[in-house]
């Protein structure tokens, strides 16, 4: 009995300790500490940073992934780090971890929408280049639906109803329309041409190419000028009309202020005037959408009424209804009361001169 | 009642240019409205009917400035002759025209200008619709077409100077053309009877003067 209880007592010692030796290697993993974000990393990115190592199946862009909030967390939160210590040679790293974990609400949210079943959070978005509303760029957003919306098919869906729907489909990012938010904002970012000069297609200009022109300042400065992080009408002014950056310019769309994944065919937006009436806080904030060389953007707080100015601020976004200027609009209405001087002042003189012209024609007669 | 000779000033494709014209400049006065204030007119029953409507509109307004260009110029061959002011018009004409409308028509003179086929327009009139035909209409026809195209036209609105700058040549333009409207429809009562230059546009016959 006594040889058969020092047998259990040994099992029992054995398992507790094979448990906790597997137990601290999956916590930790080789290579990954509990430290600073590039211990948490460092030995994944050995590896998975350079395409030649891994394909591009595996590439992880350390520039991008280093930005997210999901590389303070490291790849073993997600990843599952028992596999690693056969890796690379076992070579399967599964991904354990389900999103809605850490982002509840969000899956709440997007569970309750249209979309939900249409695709998982891996359908639209990359976690290993996961960026924050404010980090992207108006005319990135749409890439997103691009990957499973064909364009020409959503463009022949809107065009039955929408009036220019290639513009509006260009100029709006799909969120705008289909989900919900209580106020929207004007993102401005610069275009650059490409391709043929003068007749080369208009795109986001990249970081690149942007330091390319900016040259030893901030691509921000080439705006903000005085560098106080604030865009002044003033400034703005001065950028359109630099002739430095001639082949530059601001184009803009219209963003909700809060992004939501309540994804969803909002039967008000087929209401014209739900973005084309004006009000009196109607385009209000504008933002300057600034790319930085992480691949994200920098956003900078626009003067009120950038949108609205007649000329020089957006010469180039112009919404009918919505952003039309006020001293315009007092302008057109002297025109019109000009034209109406002649009937009123001559049919004046005219009433009271009757006598005398009815007189001179029966003289005549 | 006098005996008016009659002269044949508006010829039939003349004539239906100008009712055409008409019925488009009010539709895309009235649309163009609807369009810039949505929130305080409604006419169309919703803005995009007010928008298919103003686009239509104009490319009716478009296409028949178009043929009323081509029909002076390649058949009739008096474009300049009736539209733009002669020497004579400049030094002496547009004040002596002037004079009468705002002066001597008050005591019942007689209009200094005797219309014809060959020389329908007074010296104003010519310099008004020198400046209407050969400036507002090109120009509110053709920033309108951009502003119709505006994705597949935009490096043609950006050599311009950008969106805003088309919608404001747009706008002043359709301003001035509507202010014109009014003195327009005035200038027509001003005939022997209010009525007489309108029924003259419709039959083609004008009473001389």
């Amino acid at each position: 009995m006594n040889i058969v209880r020092q047998q259990r007592a040994l099992l029992f010692i054995l398992t507790i300790g094979i448990t906790l030796t597997a137990t601290s290697t999956r916590a930790a993993g080789p290579g990954f500490s509990m430290g600073g974000t590039e211990g948490k990393n460092g030995k994944c990115l050995d590896c998975h940073a350079t395409q030649g190592k891994v394909g591009s199946k595996f590439f992880i862009d350390p520039v991008q992934y280093r930005h997210t909030n999901h590389a303070k967390i490291g790849c073993p939160a997600c990843h599952d780090g028992a596999v690693i210590a056969g890796h690379p040679a076992v070579r399967k790293v599964s991904t354990k971890t389900d999103c809605r974990i850490c982002h509840t609400d969000i899956a709440e949210e997007y569970a309750r929408s249209g979309h939900a079943g249409k695709a998982g959070c891996n359908g639209c978005h990359n976690p290993h280049k996961a960026k924050t509303p404010t980090e992207i760029c108006g005319s990135d957003l749409n890439k997103m639906c691009a990957g499973c919306h064909n364009n020409y098919a959503i463009m022949a869906s809107h065009a039955k109803w929408l009036p220019q729907a290639e513009l509006h489909i260009e100029m709006l990012p799909c969120i705008t329309c289909h989900t919900g938010s209580v106020n929207y904002v004007i993102n401005l970012y610069i275009i650059n041409r490409q391709g043929i000069p003068h007749l080369g297609k208009f795109v986001p200009a990249g970081y690149d190419e942007l330091k390319r022109v900016a040259g030893k300042k901030d691509i921000l400065a080439m705006i903000d000028t005085n560098g106080d992080n604030y865009i002044s009408l003033a400034e703005l002014r001065n950028f359109n009309t630099n002739p430095d950056y001639k082949g530059l310019h601001l184009q803009a769309m219209m963003t909700p202020e809060t992004v939501t994944h309540s994804f969803r065919i909002l039967d008000n937006r087929r209401d014209c005037l739900f973005c084309h009436a004006s009000g009196p806080g109607a385009m209000q904030t504008s933002y300057v959408a600034v790319p930085k060389e992480d691949g994200t953007f920098r956003k900078v707080l626009v003067e009120k009424g950038a949108v609205l100015e007649s000329l020089n601020s957006t010469p180039d976004f112009y919404m009918t209804g919505k952003t039309r200027n006020s001293i315009l609009n007092k302008i057109g209405l002297l025109i019109i009361l000009g034209g109406l001087v002649m009937p009123v002042g001559h049919g004046f003189f005219r009433f009271l001169s009757r006598n005398i012209r009815n007189r001179k024609e029966n003289g005549h007669e | 009642m006098s005996e008016h000779k009659k002269i044949y000033l508006h010829p039939l494709p003349v004539r239906i240019w100008h009712w055409i014209n008409a019925l488009g400049i009010i539709t895309l006065c009235i649309t163009g409205v609807q369009i810039r204030f949505p929130e305080y007119v409604n006419i169309c029953g919703s803005y995009r009917a007010a928008i298919v409507l103003h686009n239509w509109a104009g490319l009716i307004v478009a296409l028949s400035f178009s043929i009323w260009f081509f029909y002076y110029s390649m058949s009739a061959h008096n474009l300049t002759e009736l539209y733009v002011p002669n020497g004579q018009d400049i030094k002496r004409g547009i004040l002596r025209q002037a004079f009468f409308y705002f002066f001597l028509y008050f005591f019942g003179t007689p209009n200094p200008h005797h219309a014809t086929p060959g020389n329908k327009f007074n010296p104003m009139q010519k310099s008004a619709y020198l400046a209407i035909m050969f400036v507002l209409m090109p120009v509110v026809s053709l920033t309108g077409i951009l502003l119709m195209n505006v994705a597949p036209l935009r490096e043609l609105i950006l050599t311009v100077g950008g969106l805003k700058v088309i919608d404001i040549l747009h706008y002043l333009a359709a301003c001035s053309l509507g202010a014109f409207l009014f003195t327009h429809v005035y200038l027509t009562t001003l005939g022997h009877t209010p009525l007489a230059h309108t029924k003259a546009m419709v039959t083609g016959w004008e009473d001389a003067e």
